[in-house]
């Protein structure tokens, strides 16, 4: 195509393109709260000066809305039953009652279903922000995109996607669990972050954030063990049954306990670590002990596909939970 | 007709203004439509357009044609949307979703345009927008500058980028 078969292309462009849905309500509603008295125009000048300054500050969490749907029930979209597919704009709230449920479609990289007794909040809805607020109730979300797009806030932290799929379940206080079921999740507070994988949990504190993640299968005495030394300042009396009571399949907790354990017990629990899951090549225990980024990440990278194998082959091939190899 | 509507929208009837904007809404919204590449971008951009003009009718002194001055006024909104938030949607929903383009006119070349308007939308921000505003809006390059809040030079670069873009996918 030439120059001139461009313009003459563009000149055939339609001049008018209908909306494919009536946008008249929605301009009403918003035109109805601000019915124009000129006998009033100077009280109205300073509160439609705020009304801007509040647009501006929305308008930075983007412009947009989500599709969302009841799946049982009748959920209330704000104040409204959500009988059929509506739209959740950016500082909606969606509530289920306890037999109400929703599917929430996260712009174009995903779904959220709410669970009965749940209240969630849209935060943003950017193309590079995807963001709800979960104040109470559990989600089950899956997103199919890249990392740190989606985010959820919790009243303990944030629960931010990493491509995976999980639920998320907190009390009004941030009292919860993150479980994931694919992919991986990063629960972030400003103080730490947990890094949870496929097949792992972490349980959540208001205050805390995120303890140390645990694998499904984890004995409870361990994952007793971990909440103690998580939320109950357990320090070395603690990190000392945990580090009894480890497997080799909890590896990814002994990974984190690592980071958090005073350093003067690094070295113990550098040593069971090892034992239990020798580390890949270059990483060395000095490394280790000053939490090198480089040697956690490889550490990481190993701990984690060994824990992906056993968790995608379980019921169909045994592995070896300190090498990730088929065990025969 | 459009001039009564307008006198009375700005005495503050509602109705009037609500048949204003079924008049309308078809030429804004494509305008939104092609600036934003995105379809749901388009319809809240053309709901805050009639909102905006709701709130400006009353300025209108009839110096220009009503749908002149309207059509600026959505270019306005739009543009300045993009610069308050400097937002950049992604613009799958138009490209995974040509029907929402389709016009609803009748138009002998129905096919060529639903792909050049899927071509435009898949545009990167600032080559589509100067592209729309200058070969489909007919805007200059000064004006596209102080709308846009780029230079003149910028401008024109931008086109040339847009229009050789546009002849890359059309000839796909």
């Amino acid at each position: 195509m030439n120059e001139r078969e461009l313009q003459d292309a563009v000149k055939g462009l339609p001049k008018s393109i209908e909306p494919p849905r009536d946008l008249w309500p929605g301009i009403q509603n918003r035109i109805g709260r601000q019915w124009w008295r000129p006998r009033w125009y100077w009280v109205t000048v300073p509160l439609a000066a705020a009304a801007a300054l509040v647009a501006v500050l929305v308008g930075r969490s983007g412009p947009a809305a989500w599709d969302v749907a009841p799946l049982a029930g009748r959920p209330l979209l704000g104040t409204k039953p959500l009988v059929a597919s509506g739209r959740l704009r950016v500082g909606d709230w969606l509530q289920t009652d306890d037999s109400s449920r929703a599917l929430i479609a996260v712009g174009k990289i995903g779904q959220v279903e709410v669970r009965p007794g749940t209240r969630v909040q849209l935060i943003a809805a950017r193309a590079d922000d995807h963001r709800l607020a979960l104040a109470r109730g559990t989600i089950d979300a899956k997103v199919d995109a890249i990392p740190r797009l989606f985010f959820v806030e919790t009243a303990a932290g944030t629960a931010i996607d990493l491509g995976c799929a999980y639920t998320l379940e907190t009390d009004s206080l941030g009292n919860g669990l993150l479980h994931v079921t694919g992919g991986e999740v990063e629960f972030q507070t400003a103080e730490r972050s947990s890094r949870v994988p496929l097949g792992a949990m972490v349980q959540i504190r208001p205050a805390i954030g995120a303890g140390i993640p645990y694998v499904e299968d984890a004995p409870e005495p361990f994952v007793h063990a971990l909440a103690t030394f998580d939320f109950k300042n357990g320090g070395a009396r603690s990190t000392r049954t945990v580090l009894a009571l480890a497997r080799a399949q909890d590896a990814i907790s002994l990974w984190h306990l690592l980071q958090r354990v005073d350093p003067s017990l690094r070295g113990a629990v550098y040593d069971r670590l090892a034992a239990l899951l020798p580390p890949p090549a270059g990483v060395t225990r000095a490394a280790a002990l000053v939490l090198d980024q480089p040697a956690l990440d490889s550490y990481w990278q190993k701990i984690h596909r060994i824990l992906f194998r056993r968790t995608v082959l379980r019921g169909v091939r045994e592995i070896d939970p300190k090498t990730g190899t088929t065990i025969h | 007709m459009t001039d009564d509507l307008v006198a009375r929208a700005q005495a503050g009837d509602q109705t009037a203004f609500r048949d204003l904007y079924h008049q309308h809404a078809g030429r804004v919204y494509a305008l939104c439509l092609r600036l934003t590449g995105d379809a749901y971008a388009a319809e809240e951009r053309t709901q805050d357009v009639f909102v905006r003009l709701w709130e400006k009718v009353r300025l209108f002194r009839g110096e220009s044609a009503f749908s002149s001055w309207l059509h600026r006024l959505a270019v306005n909104v739009v543009m300045n949307e993009h610069r308050t938030t400097g937002r950049r949607e992604r613009r799958v929903a138009t490209a995974e979703n040509p029907e929402s383009l389709e016009p609803h006119v009748g138009h002998s070349t129905e096919g060529l345009s639903i792909d050049l308007e899927r071509a435009i939308a898949e545009l990167p921000d600032g080559a589509r927008e100067v592209f729309v505003l200058y070969d489909v809006e007919g805007y200059g390059h000064g004006e596209i500058a102080s709308l846009t809040g780029i230079a003149e030079g910028t401008s024109k670069a931008q086109l040339f980028r847009a229009r050789r873009l546009l002849r890359e996918k059309l000839e796909r």
